[in-house]
C-alpha cells in the first residue's frame, strides 16, 4: 500500500514540462492570439463619467430611472431553504472542507462551468447589468469537489452549502467575422459582419460554509 | 376546476387522417407542444384516441404561453452581490 502510493508519487513527478505541447499552443494561451485586447466598456444606459467620480455633484441624479432596461439580478429571488442536510453529507462536508482546493462546476442560466477559485471564465455572452468591479454570487451548482471527494447535487446543491463569488472583469470581444451571403443566379453578395461581446469574470472566492452556519 | 395538461410526444406523421384530425382538434401541431382543456368526458376521448402519441397530466390550472416559456427557463444561477458605484 504504502509502496504504490510512493511509486504513484514518482510517477507523477516524472511528467517533465518537455511532455505538454508549448505553452502557446495551450488552450488558454491560444486565446491570446484569437482575440482583440480587451477594452472595458462603459455600462450601457443611463450612465453619466460623473457618477464615478462623485466630485462633481450636479448631474448625478438623474440615473436611477433609465437603468431598468438592463437591470441587474440583484436580490436572491428565494430564501435559503430550510431541508436539513442528509446524514451522509454531514459526515462527509468536513472532510470535504478540509482539503486543500476545491472546486465547483456552477451553472449560469443553466450552464455548467467547472471551476476553481482564481480562474478566470469567458462568459458565452455579454451579461446584461454588470459592470467591471460588480461581484457576483454564484448560487447554483451541481458538484463541489476536491481531490478526493465529490458533493453532487439532484440536479444541484444546496446553495447554504458554499459560498461562490465572480467579480466582473471587463468585456472582450472577437475578431469582427464576415460571411459572404449568395444566392443562386444572382450575383449580388451580401457580407454579414459579427463581431460578439464577451463578459470575463474571476472566481474570486470559494469557500465550503461548516455544518453549524448551515443548520442555524 | 381541473385541466388536463396534454403534451404531443410523438408525432403524428403517417398516422390515420382520423388520428391527425383528432390531434388538429386538440391544437396539437408539433411535438413538445402543451396544450390544456378543463376535465370533461369530450376531452377524455380525444385524449383517448391519441393517447399512443401524448403525455397527460392533471393539474389545477391552466397556464398561458408565457408562463410556460417561463417555466423552462434556466435559473440565472448569480445575482449581483456588490455593485460599484455608477
Amino acid at each position: 500500500m504504502l509502496s504504490r502510493t510512493i511509486r504513484k508519487s514518482i510517477l507523477d513527478t516524472r511528467i517533465s514540462p518537455s511532455a505538454l505541447p508549448p505553452t502557446f499552443l495551450l488552450p488558454y494561451r491560444a486565446r491570446y492570439f484569437n482575440n482583440t485586447a480587451q477594452h472595458v466598456e462603459p455600462p450601457t444606459d443611463g450612465f453619466n463619467a460623473s457618477q464615478v467620480a462623485p466630485t462633481s455633484s450636479e448631474n448625478a441624479q438623474p440615473a436611477e430611472s433609465t437603468s431598468s432596461a438592463t437591470s441587474p439580478i440583484t436580490a436572491p429571488t428565494s430564501a435559503s431553504s430550510t431541508a436539513t442536510l442528509s446524514p451522509s453529507v454531514k459526515e462527509l462536508l468536513p472532510l470535504l472542507a478540509a482539503q486543500p482546493s476545491h472546486y465547483i462546476s456552477a451553472h449560469i442560466h443553466g450552464r455548467p462551468y467547472l471551476v476553481t477559485a482564481g480562474d478566470i471564465v469567458r462568459l458565452p455572452f455579454r451579461m446584461p447589468g454588470v459592470v467591471p468591479g460588480d461581484v457576483l454570487r454564484l448560487n447554483r451548482a451541481s458538484s463541489l469537489g476536491s481531490r478526493d471527494y465529490t458533493l453532487k447535487g439532484a440536479p444541484y446543491l444546496d446553495e447554504r452549502i458554499f459560498e461562490c463569488r465572480a467579480r466582473v472583469m471587463g468585456t472582450e470581444s472577437e475578431p469582427m467575422r464576415f460571411k459572404e451571403k449568395t444566392k443562386r443566379r444572382n450575383r449580388k453578395v451580401n457580407v454579414v459582419k459579427s463581431k460578439h461581446k464577451f463578459t470575463i469574470l474571476r472566481i474570486s472566492e470559494l469557500k465550503i460554509n461548516d455544518l453549524e452556519s448551515i443548520e442555524s | 376546476m381541473s385541466f388536463f395538461r396534454i403534451t404531443l410526444t410523438r408525432s403524428g406523421i403517417g398516422l390515420p387522417r382520423r388520428t391527425r384530425g383528432v390531434l388538429e382538434a386538440l391544437g396539437l401541431r408539433y411535438r413538445m407542444q402543451t396544450v390544456f382543456y378543463p376535465v370533461t368526458p369530450e376531452v377524455a376521448g380525444q385524449i383517448m384516441k391519441v393517447k399512443e402519441l401524448v403525455s397527460v397530466r392533471e393539474v389545477d390550472k391552466a397556464l398561458t404561453r408565457e408562463e410556460l416559456r417561463e417555466e423552462r427557463r434556466p435559473d440565472p444561477g448569480y445575482y449581483v452581490e456588490s455593485a460599484v458605484p455608477r
